[in-house]
């Protein structure tokens, strides 16, 4: 297949057609109303159901509905609308259902603003939702990797039964960049028979609930959910590891949009001598914590940064990582301003300036 | 060398969503600025948030360009808001009006409005094409795009203009296969094929002949937040 240029709402879109996703259910908000656009004309094409709600309370209790079945299904929002769907994200986590969410991150808080921002990251990683739930969080740093990570998310909310959140700021959703989709790509884990609940002719009804009047059958069932996000921890850590071979001074920990940035400010600060190492999560939960402390429990290393779009969300989790081994610094902006590569050049700087940390 | 293109004092580029439009209508703006024209651009775009040419306001204005936009406040709403300068700016005497459409039928229902006056004064309405996006990778998708655009809009095309890229990774054999796909999309829809733009390093190697229309440099000023500004290219369209 040929290369095709595409904005990253669309590219979201189409991901989610070539990974089998036959049910959308969405209401528009910028900046990731193209999303919608896009399967409005493309769903209907492959036999799929594309559903505007009235709202993103009744979006995502319809992803709940079609959840039930085992179908893959999905929707997309942006910080807003994903507030609305946070009851039904801790139902459905509840329910075991293997659906996708995607967050195209705008500036908050309340209606913000529609440029882009990350202030959304304690809000995928930490909760947002009530109750002892976790979401698989995914965030992409080019339009490729949102179709990449698109096919991962319904793959491995399939495989562990558990909503997975593609995490991506309003600039991956707005750019366009030149993109491919991988070629003889088949659907796993989609052998749901055991508990879907697709018509019970000939068979034990299939039930799905998230009620537990028995604290002793609420406390299991909690468990078994944690069980699930420890073998998150075990097996599902993703991230990118850039211009760390040398005695890097710094260490930037930073994802998405942002990571890019912080590459075109490390090339140039290479070029006057200072030489920094970047350690982009790409999974945001289950968060890389092993490999920061290991970049960051170096001798060279005199500072560990997280460079974000928000007022300092991520630093919360690198400062749990590096564990007090290093002092953590923060460097970033909200409301849909984005730190430019001039700006990182000047706060790394002066980190390298500054004696070795604690 | 110049090439003369003969155009009317009101230009509209229009065409499919994410064509690059506002790519190519600020490249042509100061291209024509260039030339010593005065020029107007008139930031018509009701459906994009972002990359919108209200984003190279200031490269713009420095080449003597007048930028019309919603007022101040509201740059960064995506409301459709039409600002009173537009309809002004349409009915002037002097200089050129280049208006920069939003993407779809969706983004040209905006000229509807306009359509009368835009009519009165006089004006070109030309197809931005790019052989490398979903829906106008074909000449069937393409020309169901411009009707209904031309539909929207309440005007008719009058020309057709080559755009298909693919960012960093365009290559000349990518401007080759596009420019003849746009060729075949002017066919069908009976159109003049204008010209094509294509970044300022592809130029060296490109083969005139097998191009056979003008080339607008282009200098990319849209740019995402990690990528450095560009220098402006020279002014003229090279010799077909």
């Amino acid at each position: 297949m040929s290369k095709k240029l595409m904005k990253g709402c669309e590219a979201i879109g189409e991901a989610a057609i070539y990974a089998g996703a036959k049910n959308y259910f969405c209401y528009p908000i910028t900046p990731q109303s193209e999303v919608a656009e896009y399967l409005s004309r493309r769903m209907p094409e492959v036999g799929g159901v594309f559903l505007q709600a009235e709202s993103e309370v009744a979006a995502s209790n319809m992803l709940f509905g079609a959840g039930a079945t085992g179908v893959r299904a999905f929707t997309t929002s942006s910080s807003p609308g994903i507030s609305l769907m946070s009851e039904a994200i801790s139902y459905i986590t509840a329910a075991e259902l293997p659906v996708v969410f995607v967050n195209i991150v705008r500036a908050g808080p309340g209606l913000g603003g529609i440029l882009p921002a990350q202030g959304d990251y304690f809000q995928a990683t930490k909760g947002g939702g009530h109750g002892d739930y976790r979401l698989m969080v995914l965030a992409p740093s080019t339009v490729q990797e949102a179709v990449d990570l698109t096919i991962l998310a319904f793959d491995k909310a399939d495989e562990y039964r558990n909503p997975v959140m593609v995490l991506g700021d309003g600039m991956i959703g707005q750019m366009m960049e030149p993109v491919e989709f991988p070629e003889n790509y088949k659907p796993k884990y989609q052998d749901h028979s055991g508990w879907a609940t697709t018509g019970c002719e000939g068979r034990e009804p299939h039930i799905v609930k998230t009620l537990f009047l028995d604290p002793a059958l609420c406390d299991k069932h909690n468990e078994k959910m944690a069980a699930k996000y420890r073998r998150f921890e075990e097996s599902e850590i993703r991230y990118e590891e850039y211009n760390m071979d040398g005695e890097y001074e710094v260490l930037i920990v930073s994802y998405g949009t942002m990571a890019r940035i912080c590459k075109t400010a490390i090339e140039d600060l290479s070029k006057k001598g200072i030489k920094v190492g970047l350690l982009r999560p790409i999974s945001l939960y289950p968060f890389p914590r092993e490999a920061v402390l290991k970049a960051a429990d170096r001798k060279h290393v005199k500072a560990v940064a997280s460079i974000e779009m928000s007022m300092g969300q991520m630093v919360e989790d690198v400062e749990r990582a590096v564990a007090g081994t290093k002092k953590v610094s923060f460097f970033g902006h909200a409301g849909g301003i984005v730190p430019t590569p001039d700006e990182i050049i000047e706060f790394v700087s002066s980190l390298a300036k500054r004696p070795e940390g604690v | 060398m110049d090439v003369e293109i003969n155009l009317k004092k009101i230009i509209l580029f229009i065409g499919n969503y994410g064509s690059g439009k506002t790519e190519v209508a600020v490249n042509f703006a100061i291209n024509q600025a260039k030339q010593g024209k005065t020029v107007r651009l008139v930031d018509l775009d009701i459906v994009n948030p972002y990359f919108r040419s209200r984003e190279c306001r200031d490269t713009l204005e420095s080449q003597g360009i007048k930028v019309i936009l919603p007022g101040d406040g509201y740059l960064n709403a995506d409301l459709p808001i039409i600002a009173p300068e537009v309809r002004g700016s349409i009915e002037r005497e002097d200089g050129i009006t280049i208006l920069d459409v939003g993407g779809d039928k969706v983004g040209a229902t905006v000229l509807g409005s306009l359509a009368a006056s835009i009519s009165r004064s006089g004006f070109d309405m030309l197809l931005v094409h790019n052989a490398r996006r979903p829906f106008t990778d074909t000449v069937e998708g393409s020309v169901t795009i411009a009707r209904e655009i031309e539909a929207a809009a309440r005007l008719k095309l009058s020309g057709v203009i080559g755009n298909t890229h693919l960012m960093d990774n365009t290559s000349t054999e990518i401007l080759y296969e596009g420019c003849e796909k746009t060729r075949q999309v002017s066919k069908a829809l009976d159109l003049p094929f204008l010209f094509i733009s294509a970044e300022q390093r592809l130029l060296d190697g490109l083969d005139m002949n097998r191009i056979g229309v003008p080339v607008l440099p282009l200098t990319r000023l849209l740019l995402p937040p990690w990528r450095r500004k560009e220098k402006l290219g020279p002014a003229n369209f090279l010799l077909g």
